[in-house]
């Protein structure tokens, strides 16, 4: 029944939206109309991708993310401007309570256009950092298009990322060289864990500011690896947040355009690709974990049985009550949404899906396996012994990995200790029979005994009476 | 039983149906008397529960009227007992108390009490009188305060012969405060109940003593087990009956009586007590349960030798069997003394040890000492409790040497014992007042009885008026070798009307101005049900404070279901009965360690206990403060026993002396230590309270003192709700946040000001691995 | 330059080396000392040395002030406490597994270090956990043991130490089994089984004598019923002055009391009581007319008078309490 109503559910929802897993209204923030026209083809696939765009000035001060406090956009894609601010509608903490409110950003920067100091300080909260210095950018003077950019050598040619992990998902993966115009270095603070870069710079880059005239760079803002091209903010509620480091590399003429790396032959660039790819995570097309049911019963009650005696039948499916030392089995349904429907999650053997059954601590820790794959989800399943120990514990999946969705799955179940009924009885325990033996002749023999001291009774004397008194 | 309650009237010695009757309607006035006057806070309030544990059991007894007994057996605590279905299916919505560990209640209380009420209620369903089972249990103390009456009567008419001792001692039963503050309608609490047995038990082992008959042996038994079940309090009558036997024994005063009362007793009454689950194995396991069975062996022992010199009477051989009876005593001991080194008997529990080393608790078990019942007494506590019995009880005491019969030892040892525990805890008072109703009216009816004799003596020779107690006394005088040195010469009785006349004036008023005292000290100290607060306005009239149930009824109404409440242990059982929420604590402290984490919590700084909130889902936390209104019995003059007993567990986290300031001051303003204001439980108590005040005003009316000028900042939680005189705050603890920034940086930015770009790092810079 | 550099980095594991080997030197010599005579008697000087930075061992030294003239109590309640540690520890530990120094420093030796660490009371006990090997601690900062509790029990010491330095062995404490007490007490034990068996047909008739026990057991009633408990165990003054140079016999506070207040309030329960018996027993078995009489108003008046004193007395100890009794 359920599976049934799950199954329908999915179904509609592949139809309903072939898109985005969080609504289709993207507001694009640009400042005039000549910015908008550069980036036709990146508007046309978004579009194409189902997308309704709204293009909007910061300047505009109808302009609003939220009405009625509710997200009036689902994502937001702001396109560097020249002005300083960003004016009251776009201020950090509006932003910020966009993201808390599940909204998408993807944030675009560019060397040539110094960036807000709203935006910087949004970004310094989430702990990414910009060079201090406005206007400076990425170099490389080993990996750079030697046709645009054979003197300043800041047009940077990189080849798509390797996983990030080696449990982690690719979602930016691919072949095909991306040309990254005048780039911005972006800096990942190493606490927080909801950060993870997209694209690095090659290990020879570094940013520097071509405003300053001093020859040699000591102690630049970032070297290396180290900087981020491309970074990604997760937060906990799942809403993305994107900074794309060079807003031209979206530009209609990066998507076509032929580069020349040092010393190899000219090439296609893949910008186009790569963008798909970037927005589609960012506003949830890729990575969106979906959890299904969830249920738990006594392994007892056996699942495949029908009728009667089935799971659903018994009623006892998620009881909210097992005693101490019941097998336990725990049922757990994931999909994975993947541009504009949902397919099985599949876990790579490099990682584990784990299920805990915790009541402070966890008292287990289990791997759970798939055990069924129906057209667009995994069952995962797992059966157990609960520790002998009563409490109100409770059942936990918690999945968290780069580029995919959190999921934190918690039922809570009490476990109770024996009742007195449910101890063997005292002829059943061997050891017992001594003392039951016991009882009984105990028993016995003072019925025994009475009746003789009731049967022989003395001729009564007396003086013996008054003694007694 | 009936029997046993009619036997005194037909015992009358003349004219004895009208007496007989007579005594019947006193008693049931006295009963009458006693229920009434136990009703103030009913009448003031309204029917309602008081103060903390009674609303455990008050939840408990709903269980077992909804989920019969069975269940309740098994009961596993978790909450919301009205629920409807097979009983697995019930005891789970329970996510109880004690959360998330769980509590096995069944097997963790003294059902004797919601048993009764639950009897109760469904008698009265049976002779369709449906009543609520909240008012039966309301008013269980008041009715069983009337048969506490009752039984004092019985057990006081088994001390003398005087009529009138046994009406006196109801009397002072019935009103007495010292029983009362227990007692009144809605302290719905094991002593509630127990008082009543722990009085009946005693008669009944004094007539079994008396008739040496193996029934009335059972019978105490019976209701041995019946306090057992009732009443951790059980273990003072274990104690005391063994007691009473051995220095009858030692005395010389063995007889067969004595050896069939106290096996019958022993025997069954162990078995009874084993039947709760409770109680299980200690009978036999634990220290405090060892004197019983010595006594019980050396009763055997006693038996055995008499039986042997009434065969043989024979010097050697007697003195032989002295000997041999001083010997296996000694090895009996040295035996016990071994089996409690090797651990076999449970040393004494801390709780019971605590009576006789009272340094103990204050040391080893702070939670025991920071309950305040647990105080010892100062000495106008007594009074106030027994007003004039407290000079009459030694003089009463006093008669029972006259003729030092087995049922007057027993209550000279009741006497001294019970007093010491009094003496040494506030709440064992309740044990002492029998005891000092019977020997106060034992002094008083004889006073009575000397000088409300009609007619005068001649001084000649004694008057047959002079009687009525003469001759006791005289009989006691004659077979008692050496008497009282008062009591050596015949009594004459009293020759002039003047003197008859101002004793018996002075007396009445006496016992008028006991009666005043004892309505007075009712209705102002003992009938506010604490979970009400009453105060008086300036005009007079009465201000009723409800915070608490303000409060308790928002958590009710707009919390999840499942919501974690974290408080001090006090408010557990209120909020598991009123908010209807899972606690982390709560008042039944088995867990000294969970509770020190609910202290630790309270006392450490924001960034210590956040995580201990998160690990233990806590999703409010609940204070109680009474700076706003003076009312003195809030969380932060708690605070140190909290503190106190997280130190027991964490010594090097915690550490009492730093809330103190260096003069050794435990303040809340200026002077306070950082410690002290960087506490979780000193931010939550006063976050937004000077904004009461204009500025720099904010004043604590309980501590007496000035606020700091700016309160603290709280960053990790939210006011949730401030009850109407701030007696309650709840504060909701907040997510983690969803940048995954610390909650103080969070709050700043939502402040508005924005980090500063963050400057040169000196120093190697860490770089990302992934 | 370059090959200064070199150098020195030739060097540095040597000098390590050495300070190893300087401090594991320095342990085993104090260890050995400390097997002759534990703890071991500190000076400035050896002080100085034990402590000195890079260590491999810890120390726990008590710094004390025992001579007469400082008037130290807790520093002299300690040391039997301290010295059974140190000796306890050098036999148990006999080839210094646990790596700890044991020492005291007396002010009498040690002025200098009580003036370095600018100390201005005693007894103090300082553990420096070890600066490498286990369960060292970086900086090697000293850890400062809490005498605030009164004198502490050689195993709370332990207790301490254990917390601070978890890994290695700890070794038991031995108490010396007090021959001369277990002696004591049974020759008196014996001599009272002596005693009682000679005196036994005199001292029976006082043990049944019906008085006595009488009285016993009202005098304890009357203790306890007028709160001496409370005395004992809250250590209550006797008598507290009131502001103005006076006595004030009754503390303010329902429930606080001072210790001769205590004993007022029972002197007057057992005038009550007293004059009760004698109105009860005494005065109806006298024979005269007369002297009845006067007995009764006697009794009565003392009843009266003392019944109304302590309800006056109660007054103060209760503001708002209404009722009173002339004549007081």
């Amino acid at each position: 029944m359920r599976w049934l109503l799950s199954l329908t559910f999915i179904a509609l929802l592949g139809l309903v939206q072939a898109l985005s897993s969080s609504g289709s209204r993207l507001l694009v923030v640009v400042e005039e109309a000549a910015e908008k026209a550069k980036y036709s083809t990146f508007w046309k696939d978004l579009e194409e991708r189902g997308y309704k765009l709204t293009f909007d000035s910061p300047k505009n001060d109808k302009l609003s993310l939220f009405q009625h406090g509710e997200r009036s956009f689902d994502h937001i894609l702001l396109l560097p401007a020249k002005s300083k601010g960003l004016g009251p509608a776009l201020t950090p903490n509006l932003l910020l309570q966009f993201i808390n409110k599940d909204g998408n950003i993807l944030l675009t920067v560019s060397a040539d256009a110094p960036t807000p100091t709203a935006i910087s300080s949004l970004l310094l909260e989430l702990d990414i950092h910009l060079p201090p210095d406005r206007n400076s950018l990425v170099v490389d003077h080993f990996n750079y298009d030697t046709t645009s950019a054979s003197e300043k050598h800041d047009v940077l040619i990189l080849t798509r990322s390797s996983p990030l992990r080696s449990d982690a998902r690719n979602f930016f993966g691919g072949d095909g060289t991306l040309a990254f115009p005048r780039a911005v270095a972006q800096e990942l603070g190493n606490t927080s864990p909801l950060l993870a870069p997209i694209l690095r710079a090659k290990s020879t880059a570094y940013s520097y500011n071509p405003k300053d005239e001093v020859e040699t760079v000591e102690d630049p803002f970032a070297v290396g690896e180290q900087i981020a091209l491309v970074s990604s903010m997760q937060a906990r509620n799942s809403a993305r947040f994107t900074v794309f480091g060079s807003a031209e590399a979206l530009e209609d003429k990066w998507f076509d355009a032929k580069v020349k790396p040092v010393g190899g032959k000219d090439s296609k660039t893949a910008n186009r690709e790569f963008a798909k790819q970037v927005t589609a995570w960012t506003f949830k097309e890729l990575g969106v974990l979906k959890v299904g049911r969830v249920e738990h019963h006594l392994s007892s009650i056996s699942e495949g049985s029908s009728g009667n005696d089935s799971v659903a039948q018994l009623g006892y499916l998620n009881p909210t009550i097992y005693r101490v030392k019941n097998d336990v089995t725990f049922n757990i349904e994931f999909s994975e949404y993947s541009y504009d429907h949902l397919v099985p999650l599949k876990i790579d053997p490099a990682d584990a899906l784990q299920l805990e059954f915790t009541m402070l601590s966890p008292f287990h820790r289990l791997d759970l396996v798939p055990i069924s794959t129906t057209a667009n989800s995994t069952i995962f399943s797992s059966t157990f012994k609960l520790p002998d120990q009563h409490g109100i514990f409770s059942f936990r999946v918690n999945y968290k990995r780069p580029f995919l969705t959190n999921v934190d799955v918690k039922r809570e179940v009490t476990v109770r200790h024996f009742a007195h009924d449910e101890w063997p009885r005292s002829w059943e325990i061997s050891a017992g029979w001594v003392w039951i033996a016991g009882v009984w002749i105990t028993v016995i023999g003072w019925v025994a005994f009475v009746g003789i001291w009731l049967w022989s009774e003395p001729a009564y004397d007396q003086s013996k009476g008054k003694k007694m008194q | 039983m009936v029997a046993a309650a009619l036997e005194p009237f037909l015992k009358g010695d003349t004219g004895r149906n009208t007496r007989g009757l007579l005594r019947l309607i006193i008693l049931c006035t006295i009963a009458g008397a006693a229920v009434a006057s136990r009703l103030f806070s009913v009448i003031r309030f309204e029917s309602i529960i008081h103060e903390f544990d009674p609303w455990f059991n008050f939840r408990a007894t709903k269980y077992l009227v909804q989920n019969g007994f069975y269940s309740f057996w098994d009961w596993f605590d978790d909450k919301d007992v009205l629920d409807n279905g097979d009983r697995w299916r019930l005891m789970h919505r329970e996510l109880g108390t004690w959360h998330p560990l769980g509590r096995v209640t069944g097997g963790t209380l003294y059902p004797g009490l919601m048993v009764t009420s639950g009897i109760i209620y469904h008698i009265l369903r049976l002779l369709s009188m449906p009543v609520d089972i909240r008012n039966i249990c309301v008013l269980l103390a008041p009715g069983f305060s009337g048969l506490t009456a009752f039984a004092s009567y019985l057990i006081t008419s088994e001390m003398t012969t005087s009529p009138s001792a046994g009406l006196l001692a109801a009397a002072f039963m019935g009103i007495t405060p010292g029983y009362i503050s227990r007692s009144v309608a809605g302290s719905y609490d094991n002593e509630a109940i127990a008082i009543f047995l722990l009085v009946f038990t005693f008669y009944l082992w004094i007539k079994a003593v008396k008739n040496g008959s193996a029934m009335w042996g059972a019978l105490t038994a019976l209701f041995y087990g019946y306090m057992v079940s009732a009443w951790g309090g059980y273990v003072f009558i274990t104690n005391l009956l063994p007691l009473h036997a051995f220095v009858l024994i030692c005395m010389g005063r063995y007889s067969p009586r004595l050896y069939v009362s106290y096996s019958t007793w022993f025997a069954l009454g162990t078995l009874a007590s084993m039947q709760i689950p409770f109680v299980g194995f200690l009978p036999i396991r634990s220290s405090e349960h060892m004197s019983a069975l010595g006594v019980f062996g050396l009763v055997q022992l006693v038996a055995f030798v008499e039986f042997v010199r009434q065969q043989v009477p024979n010097k050697q051989f007697q003195t032989l069997l002295r000997g041999l009876i001083l010997v296996i005593f000694a090895v009996s001991m040295g035996a016990l003394v071994l089996l409690t080194v090797s651990g076999v008997i449970a040393p004494w529990s801390g709780r019971f040890y605590s009576l006789w080393d009272t340094g103990y608790a204050k040391i080893h078990i702070p939670i025991i000492a920071s309950v305040s019942e647990h105080q010892p007494t100062a000495w106008p506590a007594f009074f106030f409790d027994l007003n004039l019995m407290i000079w009459l009880f030694p003089a009463g005491v006093y008669m029972c040497f006259q003729q030092l019969k087995d049922e007057h030892v027993f209550v000279v040892i009741y006497a001294v014992l019970a007093s010491y525990f009094a003496g040494v805890m506030v709440r064992l008072m309740l044990t002492l007042t029998p005891v000092v109703c019977i020997a106060a009216a034992l002094a008083l009816s004889s006073i009575l009885d000397t000088y409300l004799v009609a007619d005068n003596p001649t001084p000649k020779e004694a008057r047959p008026n002079g009687q009525a107690t003469g001759d006791v006394v005289k009989n006691a005088a004659d077979y008692i070798k050496d008497s009282l040195r008062s009591t050596r010469n015949p009594v004459l009785g009293i020759y002039s009307y003047i003197s008859k006349a101002s004793v018996v004036g002075a007396v009445t008023t006496y016992l008028l101005l006991f009666v005043l005292h004892c309505t007075w000290v009712t209705s102002n100290a003992y009938s506010s049900p604490s979970v009400v607060l009453a105060s008086k306005l300036p005009d007079g009239s009465q201000h009723i404070i409800d915070d608490y149930r303000e409060a308790y009824y928002w958590l009710r109404q707009n919390t999840a279901e499942k919501a974690k409440i974290m408080s001090w242990w006090d408010y557990g059982y209120q909020i598991g009965g009123m908010a209807d929420r899972p606690t982390l604590v709560d008042n039944n402290t088995w867990n000294n360690t969970h509770i020190a984490t609910v202290g630790k919590a309270m006392s450490s700084r924001e960034e210590v206990s956040y995580p201990i909130l998160r690990q233990h889902d806590v999703d409010y936390v609940l204070i109680v403060f009474g700076g706003l209104l003076g009312y003195s019995g809030d969380d932060i003059n708690k605070f140190l026993w909290m503190v106190r007993i997280s130190e027991g567990i964490w010594p090097e986290e915690i550490n009492e002396r730093n809330y103190f300031t260096a003069r050794g001051e435990y303040r809340v303003d200026d002077e306070a230590t950082p410690t002290m204001r960087n506490s979780l439980m000193y931010k939550m108590s006063y976050y937004n309270y000077n904004a009461l005040f204009p500025a720099g005003q904010a004043q604590d009316r309980v501590r007496g003192s000035k606020l700091p000028a700016e309160g603290p900042q709280l960053s990790t939680m939210e006011e949730a709700f401030t009850s109407e005189n701030w007696i309650i705050r709840i504060y909701k603890v907040k997510d983690l946040d969803n940048v995954g920034r610390d909650h103080t940086s969070a709050v700043a930015f939502d402040k508005g000001n924005k980090k500063k770009k963050t400057a040169k790092r000196r120093g190697a810079r860490v770089l990302r691995v992934e | 330059m370059k090959c200064s550099g070199l150098l020195a980095l030739a060097l540095l594991p040597l000098l390590c080396l050495g300070a190893q080997k300087a401090s594991g030197g320095r342990f085993e010599e104090f260890h050995a000392r400390s097997q002759s005579s534990a703890p071991l008697r500190l000076d400035d000087a050896s002080y100085d040395q034990i402590t000195a930075a890079p260590r491999n061992h810890s120390v726990v030294v008590l710094l004390t002030a025992l001579e007469a003239r400082f008037g130290c109590q807790l520093c002299r309640d300690f040391q039997p406490e301290w010295d059974l540690l140190g000796n306890s520890w050098a036999k148990g530990d006999r080839n210094g597994e646990s790596r700890i120094l044991l020492g005291t420093l007396d002010f009498a030796e040690g002025k200098e270090t009580f003036r370095k660490l600018m100390l201005q009371t005693a007894p103090i006990m300082l553990l420096f956990p070890p600066t490498s090997g286990q369960n060292a601690k970086p900086d090697g900062q000293p850890v400062r043991f809490d005498f605030t509790a009164g004198p502490q029990s050689a195993e709370s010491v332990v207790g301490w130490i254990t917390r601070h330095l978890p890994e290695g062995p700890k070794p038991a404490i031995q108490r010396p089994l007090n021959y001369f007490r277990i002696i004591t007490i049974t020759t008196t034990l014996l001599g009272i089984v002596t005693f009682i068996s000679v005196a036994y047909p005199y001292i029976l008739p006082v043990i049944q004598n019906r008085n006595l026990w009488a009285a016993i057991s009202l005098i304890t009633i009357l203790l306890f019923t007028s709160g001496h408990m409370f005395n004992h165990i809250r250590k209550v003054p006797y008598v507290a002055g009131d502001g103005k140079g006076g006595i004030s016999y009754f503390a303010g506070g329902f429930s606080n009391q001072f210790g001769m207040e205590t004993q007022i309030v029972a002197a007057m329960y057992g005038t009550l009581s007293f004059a009760t018996i004698a109105l009860a027993l005494k005065v109806p078995r006298m024979s005269d007319p007369k002297k009845q009489q006067l007995a009764v108003f006697v009794w009565g008046g003392i009843m009266l008078g003392m019944y109304s004193f302590l309800l006056s007395v109660f007054r103060i100890k209760n503001g708002g309490y209404p009722f009173h009794l002339p004549p007081f």
